[in-house]
């Protein structure tokens, strides 16, 4: 064994502070990433080309190839296509209806980015649980799982199987090809639904309903929170000929910090009517107004301000109605333009028309100064407004969208062309054995060619930090390994755990692998495990292939925290706490080692 | 009707015009009371609130927000009286307090120093020079007390809607000048500036409730629509809430309570 030489020390060194800083988060991922792509070169550790050499590789224009198809795939509504005919199939059954969708959701993922399905699904999930009356609880985290486990299926599924074989070529190994991963990959998915399906009731948190049965007589008396639907309520008002008289004037701003009531919809005298008015809007005499808020909330309104409370809709019968108006469901974007702003901060209502309603997150739902709180990703955010206002906000593409599926635009021959050159791609993969980062390149060009997304939406769609993260730390799995680093620290691990068969080998390599992804990124945890474990597996002459793959499959084995981008996102719409995650991810996880071990042995017979 | 509120520096007759424009007025006088009705109310020694509330912070005592809670306290007492409505009120922690609430006139009285040390001399029984030194470090412990905890200058002018000067103004002079403003219109309580008053007092309580454990926490109130501020994360804004939840429920006036971690409190909160 090589003795530690000072450059394995710098090496060991730049790895400590990549771990630390990315647990830490004091910075970005992605900036940690390019800190390490330019401090490489100037320790002298790889030379400049070989830095810069991760941002030209295979695996990063195989995952923005990946990328663009996939927006290519969400834009033309290709989901909503296959969600009509898996619904037909599943019928009414709540675990039919978690089958099929998980399925499905694997399905897409395998070929797209895991967040990319789990975001595409999520508003049609949104769907099926208002229609089928299922708790969005019991579907969110199984489908998403399954969005997570579908990555194991090909090798363009997941971040660190489009990098295995990047990794691998230092070590002059065999590359995998697309499909050599799919047994492997279709039984973890299987098992994670099944788990779900016979499991459910232990590893998912009860819904809302059946928690409150629960509670104490104590609890019982006391303010209970209001469901989120009660602000389905939408109410018309008519305010008492003297509502002007000896006060201030009173504008719709005001009425929504005293009763936390919206308006939506005035009248202005005579007649004139004003929909979504502005917040400035002076509420006057003698005028209707509809309104959306809690049941109570309208009621201590009226009262306060003698309005006479109607029992229907009379004005606005003809303008307020499903055909027109709505109330949807908008969940935050992952990479949202919105993230950390305020509604305040982006004029929300004055460029969009719309009227939020009320912000979810987690479990609580704020009604109170919303426009001053910082958005996050997975945030629900309730808006009420003309369908043709919240398309044209749905199409900023900032917002997931809850629309009733006859409202969503469906571009039914774009799908076909769109589904025409993901299967181009995997043809050239499959039949002629083309490169991976070529074909997907093929798809992706043929995408924009065909106009199913222009230029600059396939340049909007790549996200940059997900290519500067694997860009930047490929070269440091580089310099691991050129620098004898992970031999060495391979050496020093074996000798420490002495003679070990090679299915206790691939366990702990298993083990290592979903410690990793837990604390740092899934990308980082590759890249630098993949040249430890190949040459753990060299001097245990066990098949280093095998531990590569292993470091690849396992990277995906993230269920416990919700760190996974798909969790962090369903986190919100499922009003599910860390803990939810800590008790189906403990028993997913465990599953999962054992499946993959199970069924690496059997396949490939380590 | 209205509340007077009336900041004062040390041995500037402050106290006797206030006595006056409340007897005048036919108003409630507060100011030691309150310190008092604290001390009931939350079982804190009436010198410990004395101390809390005259001296400036130490270092230590920035960290251990020990202060932070008995002005809280002290708040919380104040502004269920000042609810009542036809008060003068002076003593410290209130001008600041009371900003944005409109049916407070808002008076500083300050005194010519020569007039001040006149009065130390005789009343401290000190010579000129000891009572001029004394003057100026108890005028730099309340600035500093008032920077430390509402993060102004009491010496700011534009905090007040009167200051008086004395003794160019004589103490029955001041007390006419505050008595007629008073009256005047602005300053009458209306429907919706007693609500003002009624949300303060709201938001004080709770914050009074929950400082000891959460010392960094602001509470805001509008038209009974509680929002609590916090730094810290989501789980902790949860048991919060959970526990803001129970005390509101057991007060009259609560329409909603929420929980906000991460957003910037705005001015008014306490």
């Amino acid at each position: 064994m090589e003795s530690l030489t000072l450059d394995m020390i710098f090496v060991m060194a730049m790895i400590a502070v990549a771990v630390f800083l990315f647990i830490v988060e004091w910075v970005r991922v992605d900036v940690v990433a390019i800190l390490v792509m330019v401090a490489l070169p100037l320790i002298h550790l790889v030379t400049p080309k070989q830095a810069f050499s991760g941002l030209s590789s295979n695996a990063v224009v195989s995952i923005i190839a990946v990328i663009i198809i996939g927006a290519g795939l969400d834009k033309t509504g290709v989901v909503n296509n296959l969600v009509t005919p898996v619904l037909r199939l599943a019928g009414n059954s709540p675990s039919r209806v978690v089958v099929a969708v998980s399925v499905t959701v694997a399905g897409i993922s395998s070929f797209m980015q895991n967040i990319g399905a789990a975001a595409l699904f999520l508003p049609a999930i949104q769907r099926i649980s208002k229609k089928l009356s299922i708790p969005i609880s019991q579907l969110l985290m199984p489908i998403g799982f399954s969005a997570i486990l579908g990555g194991t299926i090909t090798l363009v599924g997941s971040s660190p199987l489009i990098l295995l074989n990047d990794l691998l070529v230092p070590f002059k190994l065999e590359p995998f090809s697309l499909f050599d991963v799919t047994p492997i990959g279709l039984a973890l998915v299987a098992t994670g639904i099944m788990s779900f399906i016979f499991f459910g009731r232990i590893m998912l948190p009860k819904p809302k309903a059946a928690k409150s049965e629960g509670k104490s007589e104590r609890q019982d008396e006391e303010r209970k929170e209001p469901a989120a639907d009660d602000l389905d309520h939408v109410r018309e008002l008519h305010t008492p000929g003297d509502f002007t008289h000896y006060r201030e004037p009173v504008r719709v701003a005001d009425l929504r910090a005293r009763f936390l009531v919206n308006v939506v919809g005035l009248t202005e005298p005579p007649d004139f009517k004003v929909i979504s008015p502005r917040d400035t809007t002076v509420v006057r005499s003698d005028v209707d107004l509809v309104v959306c808020g809690r049941a109570e909330d309208i009621a201590r309104m009226a009262e306060s301000e003698g309005m006479t409370l109607k029992p229907q809709l009379e004005v606005f019968a003809d303008d307020v109605n499903d055909q027109n108006f709505g109330t949807v469901e908008a969940v935050v974007a992952p990479r949202s333009n919105l993230v950390n702003k305020t509604l305040k901060e982006l004029e929300f209502e004055d460029r969009f028309q719309v009227t939020p309603l009320t912000i979810g997150r987690h479990d609580e739902t704020y009604r109170s100064e919303i426009a001053e709180m910082p958005l996050r990703v997975g945030d629900v955010l309730q808006l009420h407004g003309t369908w043709k206002r919240l398309q044209y906000l749905q199409s900023a593409r900032n917002l997931l969208f809850t629309m009733p599926i006859e409202v969503e635009e469906i571009q039914t021959e774009k799908a076909i062309v769109a589904g025409f050159w993901l299967a181009a791609a995997l043809t050239m993969v499959i039949v002629f054995k083309i490169q991976l980062s070529v074909c997907l390149m093929t798809g992706a060009l043929g995408m924009i060619l065909t106009r199913v997304l222009t230029i600059d939406e396939a340049y909007a769609s790549v996200d940059w930090r997900t290519v500067f993260l694997l860009g930047g730390l490929i070269p440091l799995g580089l310099a691991t390994e050129k620098t004898g680093t992970a031999a060495w620290i391979a050496h020093t691990v074996l000798g420490a755990m002495g003679t070990v068969s090679p299915v206790v080998l691939i366990c702990v390599i298993g083990l290592l692998s979903t410690f990793f992804t837990l604390v740092i990124s899934n990308v980082g945890a590759t890249v630098l495990l993949v040249p430890l474990v190949v040459n753990m597996a060299v001097a245990a002459k066990a098949d280093p292939r095998m531990a590569a793959l292993t470091v690849g499959l396992a990277t995906s084995n993230s269920f416990v925290l919700p760190t996974h981008q798909v969790n962090a996102l369903y986190m919100g719409p499922g009003q599910y706490r860390s803990v939810d995650f800590l008790r189906a991810g403990c028993v997913i996880t465990v599953l999962f080692l054992v499946v993959m071990v199970g069924m690496m042995y059997i396949v490939y017979g380590i | 009707m209205a509340i007077v509120s009336i900041s004062r520096g040390s041995y500037s007759q402050g106290k006797a015009v206030a006595e006056k424009v409340a007897e005048r007025l036919g108003y409630e006088c507060l100011s030691r009371d309150v310190l008092l009705q604290a001390s009931d109310q939350f079982n804190i020694p009436e010198i410990t609130l004395e101390h809390a509330i005259k001296d400036a912070p130490s270092i230590l005592e920035r960290f251990s927000h020990g202060r932070q809670r008995y002005v809280a306290y002290i708040q919380s007492a104040l502004t269920r009286n000042l609810c009542r409505d036809n008060v003068v009120y002076h003593g410290l922690a209130g001008h600041v307090l009371l900003k944005n609430v409109s049916h407070v006139l808002k008076v500083r009285i300050i005194a010519d120093m020569g007039l001040r040390v006149a009065i130390v001399m005789k009343r401290e029984k000190l010579g000129q020079k000891e009572a001029r030194s004394y003057i100026a470090k108890l005028d730099s412990e309340r600035r500093k007390w008032t920077r430390s905890l509402y993060g102004v200058d009491p010496w700011d002018p534009t905090l007040y809607d009167l200051l008086l000067n004395l003794p160019r103004f004589e103490v029955n002079d001041a007390v006419e000048l505050i008595c007629r403003s008073a009256e005047m219109k602005q300053f009458k309580t209306t429907p919706e500036s007693n609500k003002e008053m009624e949300d303060l007092a709201l938001a004080c309580q709770i914050k009074a409730a929950v400082v000891e454990k959460h010392p960094d926490v602001f509470v805001a109130s509008k038209y009974g629509n509680v929002l609590v501020y916090c730094t810290e994360g989501d789980r902790h804004a949860r048991k919060l809430k959970a526990i803001i939840g129970e005390l509101c429920s057991t007060i009259e006036g609560v329409n909603n309570v929420e929980v906000h971690a991460g957003v910037t409190p705005p001015a008014n909160a306490v």
